[in-house]
């Protein structure tokens, strides 16, 4: 029965659910539930990926959980993640410092359309821990400016204390190459912003056109509210990209957990078209 | 590949002498039901089981499946495939395993459960007795049954074994076979066409026709209201299909503390937290979170999501979810008809 | 890993779920003794403390005002304060007198004079005292006692799962009670056992308590329909160990 053993796998099949080793070489706190991962691979590679493909993260010991990758691939010395300790896995995750490592597996999923992207005006709309995914696209685009037409980022967050990146933040509010607006739901003594949900944000600008290539991650009521300003200003749903949150366990398109509909979220997304995805009812 | 026939006083010496080469998996009784277990000699075969409790997909597929060993020093894929012949698989589960092999293979191939499954020989059966809530001989007929290495169905005499891989001649060494005599395909052919009729339940539309109406009637709450009004979330149903699936992974150290294991568990959609994911502050947020929801969701599963990458529905026939379901509101029979008729 | 320093305490209870500690094995023990220091074990040892303890795991039901002080003195020097076992955990079997005044005469007859018999309400010991965690079931498992520690040697929660027993029950290909003519509530009750009542050939009684959303109009429907239960044995069935929850 010898035979039986010839279907021999290599090493790079077999390896689907075998981490890969990834040193932090930088941690830093932006607010109290949240730490921002610099990384590096153990192995010396740079991480090849697509803006809005995401990792499953994890400590041997403790499980895994997939987070977005939150640099620019045109960043290839390091890459980061910003992961909200919000269950167990999380918590291990936040407790590693500098000098430990983390396990990761990816890149995974469907990552931005970059060629749909380039030669128009983009806008992202982030809400909350939203941006972490985000952020890779707009540092991509910020890096590549020249490939994209006019680029609005709109940032939302609860209260000041939930923003994050404070000196992207600053640089963005001072580059040409962006038209950056945030706002908080609600203020705090030291916020002298715009205030209101984010959708108060699109009457603060007119560079959003029927043409413009919308990208929306965040919490799922906010959707709703952001694809309903869409619609009013014409925006094709050809033209919106979702990056969607769900359960994803696998991260590779088996276990399940993630599915909208007929749909796996992992690998089919994160990121969908509003086209792809409006008439699934499990969706929004 | 030519039919053969095993007499049927030489058919335990063939399957002690396969036990004495190699592992071999079978149906075996377990009180008034029957499992796939390892034969530990032919006495222990059971082919006039009518269902197994679990389908054979946990021989590639166990319910608990470790996937990376770790230790301190190191991090490793944890497959160790067995050379295994599958025994008296009915037809249905054949289909089964199928499905399970396309999903495990397809975009990313799973070497975990992939592994096993190139590591194992698998000789098909025909259905002697059929299970009550079997209704295999009229859902997805389009597909025919392809991974198995042999057929075997007994007639009067003996068993007519049909080899359809070269694995399959193989295992004809192991046992005194001869030349199928025409007369001898004919009562296999005949057989196994009894057993088909002697399905009483069934389901009497295409796969097209079930998987347009069930997916239409997503949005009639109402009717799926009522049909899963007695829904335990239970997962049974879920736990004994041979097309479910899904899993959780869940990572557990060692006595010694330092090394360990993440696994894989058999999950169930059907249970409440399935499509829960915790939030900032620790809050859930339930994508699935009525059973009613998830009761449907495993119907468009089954009958329409999967179809176009199956070439039919995710369902074998099997009735296992209809007799695992304390509450029998399962029945895919029942289930379909209701939309079906609601519809018409 | 610093070793924890470990002690079991007990109130109203059968110190059933303590026994199970002892039940694990020379080579489970001996590996276990390696990351664990018990400092304080009736069951087992005759040495007890009076010092700091990492973890206190704490059996059976709060039931006199007098275990109240107990409760808080070991809460005060334990870092992490475990509950195990139905009775510590919902107050469990013990809950059940809570709806009946002759519970000792019925129990003891002549005897129920008996000072010691002499208790309150039974109630699980979260009502004296904050508890970080519960390991559910009557007795628990000692398999899942074993997760727990793990996960407290390594600082993190123990995942227990949400789902019913039916699950596991499936998992390890046992005959449904109800195919062997038998009733259960296994499609209700919380699952982290193992499901061994089953395979062992005996219902499931919830010993755990019920799963969140438990469907218990289907539950009375199937226990009558097909486990063969009177209406009032259905009803009084699923009240065994969820006596407290749903007083």
């Amino acid at each position: 029965m010898s035979d039986t053993h010839s279907a021999s796998p290599d090493g790079e099949h077999r390896g689907l659910f075998v981490p890969r080793e990834a040193k932090i070489i930088h941690t830093s706190r932006p607010t109290a539930s949240e730490k921002h991962f610099t990384l590096q691979l153990a192995s010396g590679e740079p991480l090849k990926f697509t803006p809005g493909q995401i990792l499953e993260v994890g400590v041997m010991g403790y499980g895994e959980v997939p987070i977005g990758i939150a640099s620019s691939p045109t960043r290839e010395a390091s890459f980061d993640i910003v992961v909200r300790t919000v269950g167990r896995v999380t918590t291990a995750i936040n407790e590693r410092e500098v000098g430990d490592s983390l396990w990761i597996r990816g890149p995974l999923g469907h990552g931005f359309e970059l060629e749909a992207l380039r030669g128009n005006d983009v806008l992202i709309v982030a809400g909350g821990i939203g941006l972490c995914p985000t952020r890779s696209l707009v540092e991509y685009i910020l890096d590549r400016r020249e490939e994209f037409g006019r680029f609005t980022l709109f940032y939302g967050a609860r209260d000041p204390l939930q923003l994050l990146f404070t000196e992207d933040r600053v640089a963005w509010r001072g580059s040409a190459d962006v038209d950056y607006f945030e706002t908080v739901d609600r203020a705090d003594a030291t916020w002298s912003g715009n205030v209101g949900v984010i959708t108060t944000l699109f009457h603060k600008t007119t560079s959003i056109t029927p043409d413009t290539r919308v990208v929306i991650c965040g919490p799922p009521i906010m959707f709703e509210f952001v694809l309903r300003e869409l619609d009013v200003l014409g925006v094709a749903r050809e033209n919106i990209y979702v990056d969607l949150e769900r359960r994803m366990k696998c991260g590779v398109g088996k276990c399940g957990h993630c599915q909208i509909n007929d749909k796996y979220c992992c690998i089919d997304g994160p990121v969908f078209t509003f086209a792809e995805i409006h008439e699934l009812e499990e969706a929004i | 590949m030519r039919t053969l026939f095993l007499g049927a006083r030489e058919f335990a010496p063939f399957v002690d002498l396969l036990i004495g080469s190699t592992r071999v998996i079978g149906p075996v009784a377990k009180r008034q039901k029957f499992v796939f277990a390892e034969l530990e000699s032919s006495g222990d075969l059971r082919l006039d089981y009518d269902v197994t409790i679990l389908p054979p997909k946990k021989v590639f597929f166990p319910p608990v499946q470790p996937l990376v060993c770790f230790d301190a020093a190191s991090v490793r894929d944890c497959i160790d495939p067995v050379p295994t012949v599958l025994l008296g698989v009915h037809p249905y589960d054949v289909k089964g395993i199928d499905m399970t092999d396309l999903l495990f293979r397809e975009r990313h191939a799973d070497w975990n459960y992939l592994g096993q499954r190139e590591a194992t020989t698998i000789v098909a059966s025909g259905v002697q007795s059929v299970a009550p809530r079997a209704f295999w001989a009229s859902i997805g007929t389009e597909i025919a049954p392809v991974g198995h290495d042999a057929f075997l169905t007994a007639i009067d005499g003996g068993y007519v074994f049909e080899p359809r891989t070269p694995k399959g001649v193989a295992l004809a060494r192991h046992g005194a076979f001869r030349e199928a005599t025409p007369e001898e395909i004919a009562a296999a052919e005949r057989a196994n066409a009894e057993a088909a009729e002697r399905c009483s339940r069934a389901l009497p539309y295409t796969s097209a026709e079930i998987a347009e109406r069930v997916r239409a009637a997503f949005r009639d709450e109402a009717m799926w209201d009522a049909l899963a009004l007695d829904c335990f979330s239970c997962g049974s149903c879920n736990t004994v299909c041979p097309t479910c699936y899904c899993f959780d992974v869940r990572d557990t150290w060692n006595l010694d503390q330092t090394s360990g294991t993440r696994s894989r568990y058999w999950d169930a959609c059907l249970t409440r937290e399935f499509a829960s994911v915790t939030m900032a502050g620790g809050e859930k947020e339930n994508f699935r979170e009525h059973h009613q929801s998830r009761f449907r969701h495993r119907f468009m599963r089954k009958a329409a999501y999967l179809n176009e990458k199956l070439g039919g529905p995710a369902c074998t026939g099997c009735g296992r979810c209809a007799a695992a379901c304390t509450a029998d509101i399962a029945d895919p029979v029942r289930v379909i008809t209701t939309i079906m008729e609601a519809t018409a | 890993m610093a070793q924890l320093r470990i002690a079991f305490f007990d109130f109203a209870s059968c110190e059933g779920c303590q026994i199970e500690f002892t039940n694990y094995g020379d080579v489970a023990t001996l590996q276990l003794l390696e990351h664990v220091e018990i400092v304080e074990f009736r069951e087992a040892m005759t040495e007890t403390t009076d010092g700091r303890i990492d973890v206190a795991f704490v059996e059976g039901s709060f039931t006199r005002e007098a275990d109240r002080a107990r409760l808080q003195e070991i809460r005060a020097r334990a870092r992490t304060v475990v509950a195990y076992g139905a009775c510590a955990c919902t107050g469990g079997i013990n809950a059940l007198k809570n709806h009946q005044d002759d519970f000792a005469e019925y129990v003891y007859g002549d005897a129920a004079r008996m000072p010691h018999l002499r208790s309150g309400t039974a109630r699980p010991i979260s009502a004296a005292i904050k508890v970080d965690y519960e390991v559910r079931g009557c007795p628990m498992s000692k398999d899942e006692l074993l997760l727990v520690l793990s996960n407290l040697i390594h600082g993190t929660e123990h995942w227990v799962p949400t789902y019913p027993v039916c699950v596991e029950c499936k998992r390890r290909e046992t005959i449904c009670r109800y195919d062997e003519g038998d009733h259960c509530m296994g499609q209700v009750a919380r699952a982290g056992c193992g499901a061994p009542c089953p395979a062992d050939g005996v219902p499931c009684e919830a010993c755990r308590g019920f799963v969140e959303d438990a469907n218990l109009n289907a539950l009375e429907r199937v226990l009558v329909d097909r486990g063969g239960l009177s209406q009032r044995r259905a009803v009084g069935k699923s009240r065994m160990f969820t006596a407290n929850p749903r007083s």
